[in-house]
Order: C-alpha cells, then sequence, then structure tokens
C-alpha cells in the first residue's frame, strides 16, 4: 500500500502544477478538469489512509471502496447521457477515467 | 449575426485550447480522437470543447460510422472581427429576461435529472418548481388521482404534499377525484 499511497501523492501534486500551468495559458475550462481529476486522486487518497488505518479493513476493503465509486459513477454518467447534459458527461468522464487509472495501479502495486 | 452570437464566439475563442482545436481544424476535417492525441487533451476534455465551439457556430458536425466528424463553419469563421464586434444587440424585453434567468436559475437550483431535489421554502420557487410539474399535464384535460399521482411520483417521492400545493397555488382544480390543469 505504501506504493500505491505514493503513486496517489505523486499524481495530486503533478495535478496541482498543471492546474497552475494551464490557468497561466489561458485554458481555463482545461484547469477545470485538471482539478476533477485531482480531486479524484485526492479522494481515493484520503479513503485509502482512513480503510487501512481502520481494524479489519485493509486494501481489500479500499479495493471494495474503488470498485463502488466506479459503478456509482458510471450510474451517474449514463444519466447524463440520458439527459443529453454535455458538461455532466465531460465530469462524469474525467471521474472515471482517473478512477481507472488508480484502479489500474492498485493490484499491481499490491502484489509487488 | 446578433450580439448574443458575437459573445458567444468571443468567449469561446478565448481560450487556448480551443483556439489551438481552430487551428488543428483549418488542415481538414478530424475526429475527436485524433484531436485529443495532437493536442494532448484527455477525449472528454475535447468532447467539451468540441460542444462549446459548436453552441458557438464555429464548427460542424458529422457522424461517420462510428466517429463524429469536425469541421471548420466557414461561413462564421470568415466574418472579419468588426463584422462580429459591430452586431446589432437583440431586442429583447429587459424585465422578461431577467425573469426568464432567475427561473433558469431556481431549476437548475432544485431540479437534477426532471427530479426535484427538495420542495422549496420561499414561495416564488415553489412556484417556479411547481409550474415546471404542470407542464407535465395538459391544461383543461381531467386527470384522475392516480394518474396525477403517476406523473408527479417519478419527480417528487412525496406527490401528496405536491398535489396539495397545486391546488392552493392555483395550478389545479380538484373536484372530488378529478384534477384539471388551469394554468
Amino acid at each position: 500500500m505504501t506504493e500505491f499511497m505514493a503513486y496517489l501523492e505523486s499524481r495530486i501534486s503533478e495535478g496541482k502544477e498543471e492546474i497552475v500551468t494551464l490557468e497561466a495559458d489561458s485554458r481555463k475550462d482545461d484547469a477545470i478538469f485538471a482539478r476533477i481529476r485531482t480531486n479524484i486522486y485526492d479522494v481515493c487518497r484520503t479513503v485509502s489512509l482512513a480503510l487501512t488505518d481502520r481494524p479489519g479493513a485493509g486494501s481489500d476493503a479500499v479495493r471494495a471502496q474503488l470498485d463502488r465509486f466506479r459503478t456509482e459513477w458510471r450510474t451517474a454518467l449514463e444519466k447524463a447521457k440520458q439527459h443529453d447534459e454535455f458538461r455532466a458527461v465531460a465530469v462524469e468522464e474525467t471521474k472515471l477515467a482517473a478512477l481507472e487509472d488508480i484502479i489500474a495501479h492498485f493490484p499491481e502495486v499490491t502484489k509487488a | 449575426m446578433t450580439q448574443e452570437n458575437a459573445l458567444k464566439i468571443f468567449k469561446c475563442l478565448s481560450d487556448t485550447s480551443r483556439l489551438r482545436i481552430i487551428q488543428s481544424l483549418t488542415q481538414g476535417d478530424m475526429y475527436a480522437e485524433l484531436l485529443a492525441e495532437r493536442l494532448e487533451l484527455t477525449p472528454p476534455t475535447v468532447s467539451f470543447h468540441m460542444k462549446k465551439l459548436e453552441d458557438a457556430g464555429l464548427v460542424i458536425s458529422r457522424r461517420e460510422q462510428y466517429y463524429t466528424v469536425y469541421s471548420l463553419n466557414r461561413v462564421v469563421l470568415e466574418n472579419t472581427i468588426y463584422e462580429v464586434a459591430v452586431s446589432e444587440p437583440e431586442q429583447i424585453d429587459e424585465q422578461q429576461e431577467r425573469e426568464d434567468a432567475y427561473r433558469r436559475k431556481v431549476i437548475r437550483a432544485f431540479f437534477e435529472y426532471g427530479r426535484l431535489r427538495a420542495i422549496p421554502v420561499q414561495r416564488k420557487k415553489k412556484q417556479i418548481c411547481y409550474e415546471l410539474i404542470a407542464e407535465h399535464f395538459e391544461p383543461g384535460r381531467v386527470y384522475e388521482e392516480k394518474e396525477v399521482n403517476a406523473v408527479i411520483s417519478p419527480i417528487y417521492e412525496d406527490y401528496c404534499t405536491i398535489r396539495r400545493d397545486m391546488i392552493s397555488e392555483g395550478i389545479f382544480r380538484r373536484d372530488g377525484t378529478r384534477y384539471v390543469r388551469l394554468k
């Protein structure tokens, strides 16, 4: 879990730098999406910290929570598509892309 | 071109990424995935920018098999900045415009995907929400109570409160178990 947490922290600090660069480059909307992405890494880091510290929880509980996020956000994405809410579609797709990256790194790190 | 359209164009173009998308499209029509790759943006971000460019009338999209292909709308882009800047303001009723904007704001705050989040406390906001719900009913047509409930319940779980409030707000007239939309 240590490497996984380090990965999340590195993505958060890269994200923060990216937001500053994008805002300075008059790319306000891109900066908003970068902030959404960074928030997802931050939320997952907070959840992972809380669950791994809890007695009887650990990495399985973290993985289960990430899967719950995935289910909820896929539902939100479908709803946004059904209602043709292009902004919400872009937001949900951005959140899911970040989450997929986090999940892709999760087993790889814990097996090591 | 109206002043509203001109504002949309200027707002849309005051973004480096969208200017880069326009520049890429000068080389030829492209689909979103290719633009994302060229501009090092994520596909959702590119789709978002494309929708804004389309809304401003700067690009046109068409479906080709599995892809949406984008091209420049040269009719709009070949206007000079002078022509766009001196566009005429639309003749609008300012009071009506303010009321419409307020209505849109209330609806955005209280509805999500057609469902009412909560019944507003303020009467004016409540009226706006109920007027929107009333649009699901044909004026003058007689509805049975269970029909009214069936329409309101997917919008808000406490359909009884909504139904009663809509009578007291003068939106519905009740005659026994029958309801008629008045406004």
